[in-house]
């Protein structure tokens, strides 16, 4: 570890970072070197991908670590934690450290990804993108998961973003807002990165299960006649509209047509055919461990009398139902009821299980989406009106 | 304003997994095995992945008196034994077991199939599964004929142009062996095609189901590395190989009619021959891809007897060891003959008669007692045309490119390169890639997959007619030829690679086989 004081010249410092560097890139080899022990089976190194993840303290960081071992060890990759804090006034350097994490595999094989945790204080903050850079596998994909507030002019966050081929973010820590700026920075760019947001992947199920009501040829003409949707979250009442619910209704919207309008400054949504379709939000309690503002419930009425539905659906989140598995209790993989009744004809339900609400989850699971999703940027366009109206739960 | 919707709005750039279509499993056989230990944890687990619909049942025909109750047990037990994913998520299965039931009837009593046609009915009004039925006959090849002719008796079966018009679909997934041979996979064929219409028809090979077979085709269609060199201008021979360890495992009785040429090559093996050998097909679609393959298995060079001699080896083992235990030989498992002629082993030299393999051999080999469990595909280059380099140890070797369908999927690309040090000195390296390490191992399996794409109506992974007519004519000369000249095949120890025959067929050509 470097001691340079924070007054040494920029030269010096920077050859500092150097050395540190250099010296976290031998320790990346050492990992890989046999074992002593030639009885002892030799780990199996994979890389499939960088990740860049990027946080404003080192605490954050900190939390965020167990997130990253845990989706490399599905998806093998070179992960590289640095956290950024330009206001440390007492540190100017870099310091970091090199771990390999290891995972056994079927074969009793253990494969291992290698993690290196940077933190970049004060001066050298400026330098935190480049110390990132030298640390990249060439030839395979970059993700940049950036935790903190996004801002498209901070050049650190420009730097990275420019040479990734993914920004993750999630809008429930930052904003909605912050994803369009991302996006709209995005699109001005040569080679422009792709944009996700962990809280579209987490209404991924939602909107599957919405489908389904459309399905049937009987009830696809329907899907244009939507009158009324209730959507619920877990808010106090009075909370404005949170990510997941103003993506699923920007979804809902882009996917059929509907465009909005304002009445004496409130918020319409309105049908391709010109119908209203009448949105409301309401508040439901929020149990222990399920996240601020989370979905949980949508209701739909579909007709040509918005007084008498031919079609009712719902999904409602058991929130906080828990599975109790070989590893114990989950909190917040919860189950899904799914019900549809249709004018004459039986209610269907169906009960589906969400996958553990965890950080790691979903970040894995938008590693494994497709990286373009034309449908999550017309959304998130959609979207925007909807929180710039303000629409509160009930 | 009235718009009018051709598709479901909602389902347009879903990246969430697909679904399969609202539908009626009616599983043939289900006190079997095949239910027990693979369809019902395959349901299930689809069921966790949220692939199933929302209109979906499950009916079971079998013989045996059952009620529901006793029914949705017996399943319940299967899938805690068998599932992939353990245990049973009770919250899930609860509302799972509602939509499965039973209906106990002789396959031949066509009462039998009017109270499954009143059960349908009543599982559309409570299930939601719109009149869409999935057969799947999980019986003997004999049973075929009567549950069929009785579907259709019974009025079960929808007209497949119904289907194309938006009504309610009817599909049959049937297990192999299509048949023993070209004229009775023919009377099989023409059986079924009596009462379904050949896109309503699923014939089921699982190994088409294995990621690496699917895979095989993004491997050669969506990398631009490989597929300049996979022709005869660049190969020099490919080898396929489907091993197994164990014997016959109970089954002495279906292997004495059977023998591994009908059990494995008329069928898996040549599926990923054509999967190896065929052309980019012009879209994905089921059809076009399984034209591709067809053409594959017309271009197979047609064995006369005298070839059959000179390019097929048979085997069946003796005793010996496999993984240090002793085993006994194939003549001393249970229900074979003592002086059984039934081959546990073959080994081909295939000719692939077109323009792109002309001239490049296909080495195949399937046998039981072998040395270890593999299934791999293996592309051997062609030698560099001059040798640079005087090297001690023998010189270059050549590139091979081998795909292991698995154990421990994967592809591995073995390359020459030089020791470190003052001497070149060359050594064979391999850059291996791994399913298991790269993507995580709880991949679906293979009836998984299979049984969501015939709910989906997607074909690519089954069989069509013509290609099961073009495989058994293929295979038939071999058996007419060992008909002709009954001679016993050479004993191989259990726990070795086969006959020593086996390694002539390709040292005769300068080759060897590869110990995969």
């Amino acid at each position: 570890m470097s001691n340079f004081p924070s007054t040494a010249p920029s030269s010096l410092r920077q050859a500092a970072s150097a050395r540190v560097i250099a010296r976290l890139q031998n320790e990346l080899r050492d990992l890989w070197k046999p074992s002593e022990d030639s009885t002892a089976p030799p780990p199996t190194r994979v890389c499939t991908m960088n990740i860049e993840v990027v946080a404003p303290t080192t605490e954050l960081l900190e939390r965020y670590a167990p997130v990253i071992d845990e989706v490399t060890a599905s998806i093998p990759a070179r992960a590289i934690l640095a956290s950024i804090d330009p206001n440390t006034i007492t540190d100017n350097e870099i310091t970091g450290t090199t771990t390999a994490v290891c995972s056994s595999v079927e074969s009793g094989t253990k494969m291992c990804s290698e993690r290196i945790t940077l933190a970049c204080r004060g001066d050298a903050a400026a330098r935190a993108a480049s110390a990132i850079e030298a640390f990249l596998v060439p030839e395979i994909p970059t993700a940049l998961v950036w935790l903190g507030r996004v801002h498209v002019d901070d050049p650190i966050f420009e730097d990275l973003a420019t040479d990734a081929n993914r920004i993750i973010l999630d809008s429930e820590y930052t904003s909605i807002a912050s994803v369009i700026q991302v996006a709209a920075w995005a699109r001005q760019q040569h080679n422009a990165p792709d944009i996700a947001d962990l809280a579209w992947t987490r209404i991924a199920a939602w909107q599957e299960m919405l489908a389904r009501f459309f399905d049937d040829a009987e009830t696809l003409p329907l899907a244009s006649k939507i009158t009324r949707i209730v959507m619920k979250q877990a808010c106090e009442p009075g909370a404005r509209i949170g990510p997941e619910t103003a993506l699923m209704l920007g979804w809902i919207g882009t996917r059929l047509g509907w465009k909005t309008s304002r009445l004496a400054g409130a918020l319409r949504f309105k049908r391709p055919d010109g119908a209203n379709v009448t949105v409301e939000l309401s508040s439901v309690s929020r149990p222990k461990g399920v996240a601020p503002q989370a979905l949980a419930a949508l209701a739909i009425e579909a007709g040509d009398n918005p007084r008498k539905p031919v079609l009712r659906g719902s999904i409602e989140r058991e929130l906080a139902s828990g599975l109790a598995d070989l590893t114990g209790t989950t909190v917040d993989a919860d189950v899904m009821v799914w019900k549809c009744a249709k004018t004459g004809g039986a209610e269907i339900e169906q009960r589906i299980r969400l996958g553990a609400n965890k950080a790691a989850k979903w970040l894995e699971r938008t590693l494994h989406r497709p990286p373009r999703d034309i449908a999550f940027a017309e959304s998130v366009a959609f979207a925007e009106h909807i929180v710039e109206d303000g629409l509160t739960a009930t | 304003m009235t718009t009018i919707l051709k598709q479901n709005p909602l389902r347009r750039g879903l990246i969430e997994d697909r679904t399969g279509d609202a539908c009626a499993l009616v599983i043939f056989g289900a006190s079997g095995d095949l239910t027990r230990r693979k369809l019902m944890p395959a349901i299930y687990n689809l069921g966790l992945s949220r692939s199933l619909p929302s209109g979906f049942a499950v009916v079971g025909v079998a013989r045996k008196e059952r009620t529901n109750e006793q029914f949705r047990a017996g399943m319940k037990e299967s899938v805690a034994q068998f599932s992939r994913r353990k245990p049973i998520d009770p919250a899930l299965w609860t509302d799972f077991e509602r939509g499965l039931s039973y209906v106990s009837g002789s396959f031949d009593d066509p009462s039998t199939y009017q109270h499954l046609k009143t059960q349908l009915e009543d599982v559309d009004k409570e299930r939601g599964t719109r009149k869409n039925r999935l057969f799947y006959l999980a019986v003997p090849p004999s049973e075929f004929a009567t549950i069929v002719g009785n579907l259709k008796d019974a009025g079960l079966v929808a007209d497949a142009a119904a289907e194309r018009s938006g009504g309610p679909w009817t599909r049959i997934i049937i297990e192999k062996p299509f048949g023993h041979d070209l004229q009775s996979s023919r009377d099989l064929n023409e059986c079924i095609a009596s009462a379904f219409a050949e896109s309503q028809v699923f014939r089921i090979d699982h190994y088409l189901g294995k990621e690496t077979v699917q895979n095989l085709l993004v491997f050669r269609f969506a990398n631009s590395l490989f597929e300049p060199l996979w022709n005869r201008e660049h190969v020099d021979h490919v080898q396929i190989t489907v091993a197994e360890e164990i014997g016959v495992e109970g089954r002495g009785k279906f292997f004495e009619e059977t023998g591994v040429t009908k059990d494995i090559v008329e069928n898996h093996l040549m599926q990923l021959l054509c999967l190896t050998a065929m052309e980019p097909p012009i879209s994905l679609s089921a059809d076009a891809v399984r034209d591709e393959k067809v053409k594959v298995l017309r271009s197979l060079r047609r064995m006369e007897p005298s070839m059959v001699r000179e390019c097929v080896v048979r085997g069946q083992y003796g005793r010996g060891f496999v993984k240090g235990e002793d085993v006994p030989a194939y003549r001393e498992e249970p229900d074979v003959a003592s002086d059984s002629t039934v081959e546990t082993y073959v080994a081909m030299k295939v000719h692939v008669d077109n323009w792109r393999w002309g001239g490049v051999p296909f080495y195949v080999r399937a046998g039981k007692r072998l040395p270890r469990k593999v299934t791999e595909i293996a592309i051997q280059f062609k030698k560099v045309p001059h040798n640079l380099f005087a090297a001690p140890d023998g010189g270059i070797s050549q590139n091979v490119l081998a795909v292991r369908v698995q154990p421990d999927e994967g592809i591995a690309l073995r390359f020459t390169t030089k020791e470190p040090g003052n001497a070149t000195v060359l050594r064979d390296v391999a850059m291996d890639f791994r399913y298991g390490t790269a993507f995580g191992s709880n991949t679906p399996e293979a009836y998984e997959r299979l049984l969501l794409d015939a709910m989906r109506g997607d074909a690519t992974l089954f069989t069509r007619r013509d290609e099961v007519e073009e495989q058994w004519a293929f295979a038939d000369p071999i058996f007419d030829a060992w008909r002709e000249q009954p001679v016993p095949p050479p004993i191989y120890p259990a726990g070795t690679w086969g006959p020593e025959r086996a390694d002539d067929l390709l040292s005769r050509d300068g080759r060897r086989w590869r110990r995969p």
